[in-house]
């Protein structure tokens, strides 16, 4: 455990780094989280401007704002693939420990970020929309708002194992997913809304899951929001493993056939 | 001049063919276009069905040029053509406006994917386009714009440490003060005054006009005003893009900075 733990911080150590050059405080703060609270104020406007009625607008400003969360964890298929243009894929190839923990905290910056993007998109833009938070509300919704992040982040490594021999589709793969759980995880209408095939999908991915829960500490029902968080951590753990899974097996096929550049 | 925009153009749109980059729009604008509808469809009526083609062609249009603005140079630098288009007579400005106006193209699909999604998704057939000539006046006017505007932020790439941080900022807040989400009437009167002064904003008004069954009026001035903004990002951007060449010139930095 602690030699996993010892590589998740080492990995992290460069994800951190990574952020330091993408970002100063400065363009974090007036760049990225701006943009982050004008693509919730975005999406909850052009419900408000259809849908009319105090409770839409409420319902799309929650959904809206936890996205900012999704979104910008799916940053980890592109920072996955990031590895293979940095030529360290070979060098994993002949270490010991499972891949999955090296990508885990390769990419952590998305998910610490998205967290602090969320929780001031929440107590900005929700209020504007007419969201009011009690302040014994505020831990339960901080720690969804981290859970969703961390179990969106397994979903994506998933999807990052699957994409990183697929190099030049990080960007579609990404944006297109995102969107795609937009639309079917109950941001803008209700899951119960969409086809059984559809609801299925979306009854598979945490977002509905943290979603479901988040309105329901804004309803006061703590019983169902705890089962929500159950569901969504136990996604998120199990897309955790259906990715050391993909990344396991990828790397052994690399090193059976000698191409260790190519997972 | 013409043969150069024209050699940009083509140029662009064979890297484009060869990057799934270039499609990332085409994937994106249905998906936009299926929030809008949904969120209507839900709320029982269709006061945003026009906005719903609106709204994600005018993203793909800013998208690509933005995409292109920042990575033509940034990639010319790293295969090593960039030196060779400094020594060349022929201006860097012109070269960049032809590759974005390529863009432009797939931006258009943009548009025919959007018109097609709303189509069927809104359950009442084929969506009416009241005023067909000023909608393609007014794709072709903004797609150009875009090209104009993206111009000028071509210093801006090569003088930040990453591409990607501008790309980024540079989106949903300009879709908001574009008036992409709702009509800039729903603004207060003193942020109006920035507004107009953004091409998007003029291109929203004018696309949802040339969709909505009244008369549109102005429509030849609210045109010259997209083409006036795009022209005036272009010169603009030239001006910034000859005096960061010509320092790097003097500087022997051109690979470096």
């Amino acid at each position: 455990m602690s030699r996993t733990l010892r590589v998740v911080a080492y990995s992290a150590a460069n994800a951190a780094a990574d952020m330091r050059a993408l970002y100063t405080w400065r363009i974090w703060l007036f760049g990225w989280l701006g943009r982050m609270l004008a693509q919730a104020v975005f999406f909850a406007l052009l419900g408000r401007s259809a849908a009319g009625s105090p409770s839409h607008t409420e319902y799309l400003a929650v959904g809206s704002c936890l996205m900012s969360s999704v979104i910008e964890c799916m940053a980890v298929i592109s920072s996955t693939t990031w590895e293979r243009a940095a030529g360290t894929l070979e060098f994993l190839a002949a270490v010991p420990s499972r891949p999955v923990w090296v990508f885990f905290g390769r990419s952590l910056q998305w998910p610490a970020s998205a967290s602090v993007t969320t929780v001031v998109s929440m107590f900005t833009v929700g209020p504007l929309f007419g969201v009011a938070w009690r302040p014994s509300q505020v831990p339960a919704l901080v720690g969804l708002i981290v859970l969703t992040s961390l179990s969106t982040y397994c979903f994506g490594l998933l999807l990052a194992a699957l994409v990183l021999n697929a190099n030049g589709a990080r960007n579609l793969v990404a944006n297109g997913v995102s969107l795609t759980m937009m639309i079917i995880c109950g941001v803008q209408i209700p899951v119960e809304r969409w086809p059984v095939i559809v609801r299925v999908v979306a009854l598979a991915l945490p977002p509905t899951w943290t979603l479901r829960a988040v309105r329901a500490v804004l309803a006061n029902d703590g019983t169902v929001a705890l089962a929500a968080a159950g569901a969504a951590t136990a996604l998120g753990v199990g897309w955790l493993v259906a990715a050391d899974v993909m990344f396991t097996m990828f790397l052994n096929r690399s090193r059976r056939t000698g191409r260790t550049d190519h997972f | 001049m013409t043969r150069q925009f024209w050699a940009a153009i083509t140029l662009q749109l064979r890297l484009s063919a060869a990057t799934p980059d270039s499609y990332l729009v085409c994937v994106t604008t249905p998906l936009l276009t299926t929030f809008i509808v949904t969120v209507d469809r839900w709320a029982g009526h269709q006061t945003q069905i026009g906005n719903a083609v609106v709204a994600p062609t005018l993203i793909a249009l800013w998208m690509l040029a933005l995409s292109v603005a920042g990575n033509a140079i940034t990639e010319d630098r790293l295969i090593g053509t960039l030196e060779a288009q400094l020594g060349a007579p022929a201006s860097l400005a012109v070269t960049l406006f032809g590759r974005m106006c390529s863009v432009s193209l797939i931006g258009l699909i943009a548009f025919a994917e959007a018109w097609t999604a709303v189509s069927l998704l809104g359950g009442t057939g084929w969506m009416p386009v009241p005023h067909p000539v000023v909608l393609i006046c007014c794709l072709v006017t903004s797609s150009l714009a875009a090209a104009g505007t993206a111009t000028l932020l071509s210093p801006l790439y090569v003088l930040l440490p990453s591409a990607r941080v501008l790309q980024n900022t540079l989106s949903y807040p300009l879709y908001l003060l574009g008036g992409l989400a709702v009509p800039l009437t729903m603004f207060p009167w003193w942020l109006r005054t920035v507004t107009d002064l953004i091409f998007l904003t003029w291109s929203a008004d004018l696309m949802r006009a040339s969709l909505a069954p009244a008369a549109v009026t102005d429509a030849p001035w609210r045109l010259l005003a997209i083409v006036a903004l795009g022209a005036a990002g272009f010169l603009i951007g030239t001006v910034l893009m000859r005096r960061m060449i010509g320092r790097a010139c003097r500087e022997g930095t051109v690979v470096l900075t």
